[in-house]
């Protein structure tokens, strides 16, 4: 069952010992993390935002992304663009609140870098931050991982 | 679930409780909507009530089972180059047009194709999109079997259910905030001519087909391939309560 393959894992991680991780994902550690599954890197006063590893394997071969406008405003927790996947469009939530200051134009053409390069080559926005404060609502890289080892569990 | 049981010790008479601690099985319900024929753009308005309901923890998981008049529709890529024929002479032959958010190319949907629209929160379940539509293929391609037709999942970029070169079941799906909304369309017994005015899902040279068409069995009333579908959804996401609602209106 896989609530028991839980409870082994963090059995196994306050006795340290390793464990083998049907569907392994990477979280970078110096990133932000929505439940969501996008990712935040802060620079300063902008951000550049993406989708993680567990959210692309999750999605299956994306096909098209749909971007939104430079200078279009986004909102912690909303909507502003789209990936396409398996017949399905799944909306991107932007992790931090501010103005749009790029867009990745490459994955217009190349919509599959989002499953091949999650945390680089598939950026999606760059976002002039409005609130900073706003960060401590996301997640750390350790937190993330075991949220989407509980999301994982849950079937 | 606890059980307990008693142990009576003969000579003192104690009575001893033992409390067996069994796993818990949660028991998942969907509540199952049988619409009839709905026109789309009806259908799509109370998707998106449902959704918002669903996200804001006012409903449980929602099934939506039912037909449309002849429609086409285009997904959130708006492909349609795939459609052959100006959308004037679709509205002389009674049909509509809609451009959609869903996922997935230009399609039809028309009386004897059977249409489920789940909204369910991916999220609750831990599901990605990959493997929901993965479901959906299943639920379509179990339904088939009942009659003898052997279907199979599509070849990569190819989402959907075949028998053979032929396509008797479609998807298209939207995820927003887990949440989804359209869903598949099984050909029972559609007008098959009225593929021929698009490139269906994109996919050229492939032709389109029924279950009338696949299988040697007579078909039994279309409410009954309806509920055997929704059966098979119900089977293939785990839902062990069904709470059914005829002709349900948005309140």
């Amino acid at each position: 069952m896989a609530s028991r393959l839980l409870w082994a894992s963090r059995a196994a991680s306050y006795l340290r010992i390793s464990v083998f991780h049907r569907g392994f994902s990477s979280v970078l550690k110096d990133l932000k993390y929505a439940d969501s599954h996008e990712w935040v890197k802060v620079e300063g006063n902008s951000a550049i935002v993406g989708i993680t590893d567990h959210a692309q394997d999750h999605l299956g071969d994306v096909v098209y992304v749909e971007l939104p406008e430079v200078g279009a405003p986004v909102e912690q927790g909303s909507g502003f663009g789209a990936v396409e996947s398996v017949k399905a469009t799944s909306d991107i939530n932007s992790p931090v609140s501010g103005k749009i200051l790029e867009v990745n134009e490459e994955l217009s053409s190349s919509p599959g870098l989002v499953n091949s390069s999650p945390y680089e080559k598939g950026w999606i926005i760059k976002v002039e931050v409005s609130d900073s404060g706003e960060l401590k609502n996301l997640m750390e890289a350790d937190q993330y991982s075991k949220f989407c080892e509980e999301e994982d569990a849950k079937h | 679930m606890v059980d307990r049981f008693c142990i009576i010790e003969p000579k003192r008479r104690v009575f001893l409780e033992c409390v067996v601690l069994q796993e818990m099985r949660v028991s998942r319900s969907l509540e199952v909507w049988k619409m009839g024929t709905i026109n789309y753009l009806d259908a799509l308005r109370l998707q998106e009530q449902l959704v918002s309901n669903r996200k804001a923890h006012k409903i449980p998981d929602t099934l939506l089972s039912l037909q449309h008049p002849p429609t086409y529709t285009l997904g959130k890529r708006r492909t349609d180059h795939n459609l052959l024929i100006p959308e004037s002479d679709l509205k002389k032959m009674g049909a509509e047009l809609h451009y959609t958010q869903r996922g997935g190319d230009i399609t039809f949907h028309g009386p004897h194709q059977a249409i489920l629209y789940p909204i369910i929160s991916l999220r609750d379940i831990g599901l990605g999109a990959r493997n929901y539509v993965e479901k959906l293929e299943l639920t379509m391609i179990e339904l088939a079997s009942l009659y003898g037709v052997k279907a199979c999942a599509g070849q990569a970029g190819e989402t959907g259910v075949w028998v053979g070169e032929r396509k008797i079941g479609a998807i298209g799906v939207r995820i927003s905030f887990g949440i989804t909304s359209h869903g598949l369309a099984f050909n029972i017994d559609p007008d098959l001519n009225y593929f021929k005015h698009i490139v269906p899902c994109g996919i050229a040279n492939k032709e389109v087909t029924s279950l009338r068409k696949e299988t040697d069995l007579v078909l039994p009333a279309e409410e009954v391939v309806h509920e055997q579908l929704i059966s098979c959804f119900a089977r293939q996401f785990g839902y062990s309560n069904l709470l059914w609602k005829e002709n349900g209106l948005i309140s």
